[in-house]
């Protein structure tokens, strides 16, 4: 499923803080692990110190898998870079929100490889990893 | 909370000169705001004891304005923060009076918006970002680093459950963009919109195009707080303060976890709950208006239109001189000018106040009015003012 390594990748690089490396560290591997609540049971993402629904600090990681399907939640076509390492070949650029009905969270990502006019709300999405470096890979989206 | 109704009020108001470039500092912008707020209030500069401000680390400390004045306070305080900030510290001055700590409050907000530190200017550190907000590594690597595609986000499901479409944003420009026809000191003066003209305009952040974002500019604005016992000594006719609901946010700091919750819905509440007042009372509006879509949300959230017909509304022209709900009547930081909010709060302080009586600005029922600020859908503040 990742593309094709890209040198040089000059966007933005997840940055991995206390809080957030599993997250990221799983998805090196091409897999989604995502935090829970053993008190309120819920997922929460992006996942925190303690649980954002109840506050408490049992908090988990649970792994999802490498087979991630989700649904458009929201999105906007960006049709100007507005970040340093995105170019005006990157455009137009799909930023969706991609809710994960199982798991009730949302996930904002990327929608790859699509024309913008085929995009809308409630369409399936697919979780696809892309290695962007060497090291390290970030959840993206295909439409199903 | 103690009952605070009609004990406090907005004795005066004053802005800088509003350019793209103003070639000065915002010490200088502020200290001209200032003046002009203390000026319009007629009040002696040394008897306001407090001085407020808030910024985005882009504008001048309270103590230096302070000084400069020839004033030394009992109480200077600057905040970082963005849209609602107004609201939220004539709250705190409200506060601070009725507990005898000051007896009068200036508030402003300076900058250099334009030439200086830009908003939506880009060139920030994509590292810093993804360290300055909650989960930011869960979107700066994905593009996402403009407010209009974080608020983006949220306009295209409110709009695509709500019926609302492309022309319903167009109507909240044109509606701006007329008022700023009738403002000489409003940039876009001069520069009427059509629904053709903005409907063929490509988008930059789809639902978005450049009509549909706020204005940058250089610029300052000053309100003067104080009690209504004070206010009654003083020349100038006050906007009295009917309630204020400071600054609520949503339930998560990482505001995308929920796209169909926005904090207006929260402040709505506790202001119609404060007050007692039904939004149909309601006869004249500043809605803060980063976005086209944000003043449509906020209509929804503030009961000012009804749910699932607000496009409707809009459609209709409510928001024009001649409509239920006059809104933005200077144009609004679509079309006037930008400084977080707190050109519409002067603006409706004057529509209160009926200062344009005899001129085609002055909504025709004026005696309420409401005043909204959104930092973001995450966080908002209002008030309700009446003459």
């Amino acid at each position: 499923m990742s593309e094709q390594t890209k040198v040089d990748y000059a966007k933005p690089i997840p940055l991995k803080t206390i809080d957030n490396a599993p997250y990221w560290d799983a998805a090196d591997q091409h897999k989604l692990t995502l935090q829970k609540c053993t008190d309120c049971g819920q997922f929460a993402h992006p996942p925190g110190p303690s649980c954002s629904h109840c506050g408490s600090s049992n908090v988990v990681w649970e792994e999802q898998g490498d087979q991630i399907f989700g649904e458009v939640y929201s999105y906007v076509i960006s049709y100007r870079p507005f970040l340093p390492g995105f170019m005006p070949e990157d455009c137009p650029l799909v930023i969706a929100v991609v809710k994960l009905e199982e798991q009730n969270i949302t996930i904002i990502g990327n929608i790859l490889d699509c024309e913008p006019a085929d995009v809308k709300i409630g369409k399936k999405v697919q979780m696809v990893w892309v290695d962007i470096n060497e090291e390290r890979a970030i959840p993206q989206w295909k439409l199903v | 909370m103690a009952n605070i109704a009609s004990k406090y009020a907005i004795v005066g108001v004053g802005e800088s000169e509003r350019s793209k470039n103003s070639g000065t500092t915002p010490l200088h912008l502020a200290l001209d705001a200032a003046r002009a707020a203390i000026a319009d209030a007629g009040i002696d500069a040394k008897e306001i004891d407090g001085f407020m401000s808030y910024s985005e680390g882009d504008s001048c400390t309270s103590h230096q304005v302070a000084t400069y004045l020839g004033v030394r306070p009992k109480y200077v305080k600057d905040i970082s923060g963005g849209g609602s900030s107004t609201e939220m510290l004539i709250a705190d001055a409200i506060s601070l009076i009725e507990t005898g700590q000051v007896e009068t409050v200036l508030i402003y907000r300076a900058m250099n918006g334009r030439s200086g530190i830009r908003m939506g200017g880009g060139g920030w550190s994509t590292d810093l970002l993804q360290n300055a907000f909650e989960g930011g590594s869960f979107i700066i690597p994905y593009g996402a680093g403009s407010p209009s595609q974080w608020f983006g986000l949220f306009a295209q499901r409110h709009m695509h459950l709500n019926g609302i479409t492309k022309e319903h944003l167009g109507h909240v420009c044109i509606s701006a963009y007329e008022y700023a026809q009738k403002n000489p000191k409003a940039f876009f003066n001069g520069k009427p919109l059509t629904m053709e003209e903005y409907l063929a305009t490509p988008d930059l952040s789809d639902p978005f195009n450049k009509h549909d974002f706020c204005l940058e500019s250089d610029e300052a604005n000053a309100i003067i707080v104080t009690s209504a016992k004070k206010a009654e000594t003083l020349k100038s006719k006050p906007a009295y303060i009917l309630g204020i609901s400071a600054r609520q946010c949503v339930s998560h700091a990482h505001y995308w976890q929920n796209v169909d919750e926005v904090a207006a819905d929260y402040v709505a509440q506790d202001l119609y709950k404060k007050t007692g007042v039904n939004p149909s009372e309601i006869q004249v509006a500043s809605i803060y208006d980063c976005y086209s879509w944000v003043v449509l949300r906020q209509l929804e959230a503030y009961g000012l239109a009804p749910k699932g017909q607000i496009g409707e509304f809009v459609a209709a022209g409510n928001l024009k001189i001649d409509g239920a709900l006059p809104t933005n009547l200077a144009g609004g930081m679509l079309s006037e000018g930008y400084t977080h909010g707190m050109n519409n709060v002067l603006e409706i302080v004057r529509q209160v106040r009926g200062e344009y009586e005899g001129t085609e600005r002055q909504a025709k029922n004026h005696d309420l009015g409401i005043c909204t600020g959104w930092a973001g859908p995450d966080i908002a503040g209002a008030m309700l003012l009446h003459k």
